[in-house]
């Protein structure tokens, strides 16, 4: 008995603490890409370059002498006017389309092609590390909890709870809510369709950023961190269900856990093959994944 | 996911085949130009004793054959594949172990590439095929995803390395995978044989109903033919184009690396597919060839050709979404019907 | 349920009955689309559904041809029971339908439209062959062509069609596989007066080759003169079944009916 009680105390519960510091980060991305696909019905298969993109941002603005916590502030309004430039130069030139459903999507992939490469570019290919702005850990019922780790729980739940007041609780979310619903019926009632739809693309792209930031201090900043972080983004929105902030976050959550948890029965390179193997069987069951859209929670 | 493709066959720029031959002629001969000037360019190198140019020609045409297997599910069923690398590398490590391991013969390393390919097609199938639109296309790049990670990871598979030292066969007495010239007529053979059988297919009711469904799914299974079997089947062979094409490229470099189920193979095909032009067949082979010079050009000056051929892509689906032959098809048929009198 | 059973539900003789439906119902969340419905359809004749807006047709006729599943209730087609099989049985058991709102392959011809459909009577012969040894398919679409007039339309894409061109090419592909029981799901809808009559005339002539029909139909008048049969829908329950006059003089239709258009003149 001692020893399983010791098991869940010094191993299992450190790795669900992990779990959930990367899940708010995890959270925080698919909310992007979730609110960006239940509005705008477009696949961003850039948001993982813009997730980066927010890393090598807060490299910059470290590197240029400014604290960790103004990184935090300006990343995510450089990433949001990055994103309403995207919207309003790129993918609005297509949304009117026929095709709009694959040519957005296209689209955004070679937008992705073009980041990645002018990251490349302008840090190098290699590695870069971030220090943990909060050093240290604190002990708490026999355990030590990396302080860093804290305030991304703490931090990034609050701002999962802000992102939900602003969708359900404002006047602006009712409007993009709205917009979501009946585009048509939306811009006949005045409602500025092409601004919301930029604004909230840009908010998406903003919560990408503001994950990458979080998370740049516990995983290197590499050009091709986006690649590998939007599969478990993209996964979790869709068994979460597409446009589904519920979903997002309840499958966000339980989906790092997993992650977390596994880790210690099976060897890492086994973990994306679990989750994809997850993702699959949720679709085969439910092929609207758990919840519905952003018109309803 | 209707949508690119059925733009492309708004204006019928079908090859022979299409759904309405108002185009044909235009086609055809777009068709026949671009065999044409492959053999041109090869005779041309040979006779300047170019080995370099060549191989890289010869590398086109691989790639151009994989455009080909996501031609036929993109532009003619209406599927988005994001993971088409998948059976490429699949089929190129089933090859070099054959060729490795296996005895060495060009023939059952093909027929090996190809059989493994139609299985991992299957099971891909099943699991994909039931999906629409986007999901499918998350769904292959996530399957792409996985098992190229978990190949990188694979000791016996050479891991990171891949498996190198290949022994370049021999296809035909006097004809063998070393030699520069034969090999590229080869591979041109063999891309044309996979170029005619999917122009051929386009006219037969399995082919016009691969266009329906990507016109209007839902309409077919009122019709008596269920959408499931067809868009399977469509898959099951993208994945076998796609293998055999694979399994010539250890063949041409000796090695087999994981890159080559990496997403970046997956995205490059697609990208051939959009610039060449959606659902013509040869649209895919000029944009493989295209692309493949350019990446060669831009690559002497620098390494980021990515940023060239992104931007190159982004400007093309903006601006021409019909691609390269998707708009030089009409307006070939116009100027031929100007020449020749409307037939 | 035997077949006595059924056919006291109908009251229509079981032996003569293409379809049978009964119980049927379904559910779309808290909604009772389709209430308990059961009625049948005697071969060689003509039955009409009719009812007010929001009644429940279309939802009753996605039920019968396998566009959706019922929550309770069967379908059965010449004593073979179909409950919530999927399209591809259905047209293969002879059971085709059109649809209310036009669902054409707007971006192929007019042809290409008829011969998917009539590719079906190849039965999977010469599947991988060019589509001109399709014989008798392509004989059929030169009959349909023939028959619905579409000669001057044949090579134009389905797309550019006038809209009353468009609703009878897709009564036209419907047809072609040869069904025994073809679901006509609002023929004439946005049709002018002059259309409407051509297509009433189509609808006998189709009857009188023997052909079973059933149809959802908002225009009355046309129901009244065409049907044989006619089943009363509202609120998702059957109201009334019988000839057209009958069911014209019941005075629950009639409330049914009147009862809107009293509600719609006070709106």
């Amino acid at each position: 008995m001692p020893a399983a009680l010791d098991w869940l105390q010094f191993v299992l519960a450190p790795q669900m603490i992990n779990g959930l510091s990367i899940g708010v980060a995890v959270v925080l991305m698919a909310l992007g890409l979730t609110i960006i696909f239940g509005l705008l019905d477009v696949i961003n298969m850039a948001h993982g370059e813009f997730y980066a993109v927010g890393a090598y941002v807060a490299v910059a603005l470290l590197t240029a002498g400014l604290n960790f916590w103004w990184a935090l502030v300006l990343t995510p309004l450089l990433l949001a006017v990055l994103g309403y430039a995207t919207e309003r130069g790129l993918i609005q030139r297509v949304f009117h389309s026929k095709d709009r459903h694959t040519l957005t999507l296209l689209l955004t992939f070679g937008v992705a092609i073009v980041m990645e490469d002018v990251l490349k570019i302008v840090f190098g290919a290699n590695p870069l590390r971030i220090e943990a702005p909060i050093a240290g850990a604190t002990e708490m019922v026999g355990l030590f909890f990396p302080n860093y780790r804290l305030f991304v729980m703490v931090v990034g739940s609050l701002l999962i709870a802000a992102v939900w007041l602003l969708v359900f609780r404002t006047s602006i979310g009712a409007m993009v809510r709205a917009a979501a619903f009946d585009r048509h019926m939306s811009a006949s009632l005045g409602v500025p369709v092409s601004t919301v739809y930029a604004t909230t693309f840009a908010f998406g792209v903003a919560l990408a950023g503001l994950a990458g930031v979080m998370l740049a201090p516990i995983y290197s900043v590499f050009p091709t961190m986006g690649r590998d972080f939007v599969l478990i983004a993209f996964s979790v929105v869709i068994i979460g269900g597409m446009g589904s902030i519920k979903g997002a976050v309840l499958a966000g959550l339980l989906l790092t856990q997993v992650q977390s948890i596994s880790s210690l029965f099976i060897s890492p390179v086994w973990s994306d093959p679990l989750l994809f193997g997850i993702m699959v069987l949720v679709l085969m069951w439910r092929p609207q994944g758990l919840f519905g859209k952003l018109g309803q929670a | 996911m209707g949508a690119l493709a059925s733009s492309t066959t708004t204006a019928p720029a079908h090859g022979p085949g299409g759904a309405h031959g108002r185009t044909r002629d235009a086609a055809r001969l777009l068709a026949l130009l671009f065999f044409v000037l492959a053999l041109g360019f090869a005779g041309t190198a040979f006779a300047l004793g170019d080995v370099f140019f060549l191989r890289l020609a010869t590398e086109a045409l691989i790639f151009g054959g994989l455009a080909l297997s996501v031609d036929l599910l993109l532009g003619r069923t209406g599927l988005l594949p994001l993971g088409q690398a998948l059976f490429f590398g699949l089929g190129a490590y089933v090859a070099a172990l054959t060729l490795k391991h296996g005895g060495g013969s060009f023939w059952l390393a093909m027929a090996a590439a190809t059989a493994v390919s139609a299985l991992a097609g299957l099971a891909g199938g099943l699991i994909a095929i039931r999906s629409k639109g986007v999901y499918f296309a998350l769904i292959s790049f996530g399957l792409a995803q996985v098992v190229s990670k978990v190949v990188y990871n694979t000791r016996e598979l050479g891991a990171s390395d891949g498996i190198i030292g290949v022994p370049q066969p021999t296809v035909l007495p006097g004809v063998g995978a070393a030699d520069p010239l034969g090999f590229f007529l080869v591979v041109l053979v063999f891309v044309a044989a996979v170029y005619a059988t999917l122009a051929y297919l386009g006219g037969t009711p399995f082919g016009r109903q691969l266009d329906a469904i990507r016109t209007n799914e839902h309409r077919v299974a009122f019709l008596g033919f269920d959408p499931w079997r067809y868009k399977l089947t469509a898959f099951v062979a993208a994945a076998c184009i796609a293998g055999a094409s694979g399994a010539l490229y250890p063949m041409l470099r000796g090695f087999v690396s994981p890159e080559l189920m990496f997403f970046q193979v997956s995205g490059n095909a697609v990208i051939n597919v959009i610039v060449g032009g959606t659902g013509t067949l040869i649209g895919p082979l000029y944009g493989s060839a295209l692309l493949t010079g350019l990446k060669s050009v831009v690559g002497s000056y620098t390494a980021h050709h990515h940023i060239v051929i992104g931007t190159l892509f982004v400007v093309v689906v903006i601006l021409m979404p019909r691609g390269l032959i998707g708009y030089a098809t009409p307006a070939l048929q116009r100027w031929l019907d100007r020449r020749g009198g409307a037939r | 349920m035997s077949a006595q059973a059924l056919a006291t539900a109908s009251r229509v003789p079981a032996a003569d009955a293409v379809l049978e439906v009964a119980g049927l119902s379904v559910r779309f969340g808290s909604l009772l689309a389709v209430d308990n419905v059961s009625f049948a359809a005697q071969r060689g004749r003509i039955t009409s559904v009719i009812g007010p807006n929001g009644a429940g047709k279309s939802s009753l006729f996605n039920l019968i041809s396998g566009a959706i599943r019922p929550s309770a209730g069967r379908v059965v087609f010449e004593g073979r029971d179909l409950t919530g099989a999927p399209p591809e049985r259905m047209l293969a058991a002879g059971l085709a339908r059109s649809f209310q709102i036009t669902n054409l392959f707007f971006d192929l011809p007019v042809r290409e439209n008829l011969r998917l459909a009539a590719q079906f009577i190849e039965n999977g012969r010469g599947l991988f062959r060019g589509v001109g040894a399709s014989r008798a398919a392509l004989m059929r679409v030169d009959e349909l062509i023939e028959r619905f007039a579409l000669q001057a339309q044949a090579d134009e894409l389905a797309g550019f069609l006038s809209h009353g061109e468009q609703r009878r090419l897709e009564i036209a592909v419907a047809l072609a596989a040869r069904p025994r029981l073809l679901l006509l799901d609002e023929p004439t809808q946005g049709m002018s007066h002059a259309d409407t009559q051509d297509t009433e005339a189509l609808i006998r002539s189709l009857a009188a080759d023997g052909l079973s029909l059933l149809l959802v139909e908002h225009d009355v008048e046309l129901v009244m003169n065409l049907s044989d049969h006619v089943v009363v829908m509202h609120q998702g329950a059957k109201l009334a079944e019988g000839p057209p006059l009958q069911v014209r003089a019941d005075p629950a239709v009639q409330a049914a009916y009147f009862g809107d258009a009293r509600e719609a003149n006070h709106a």
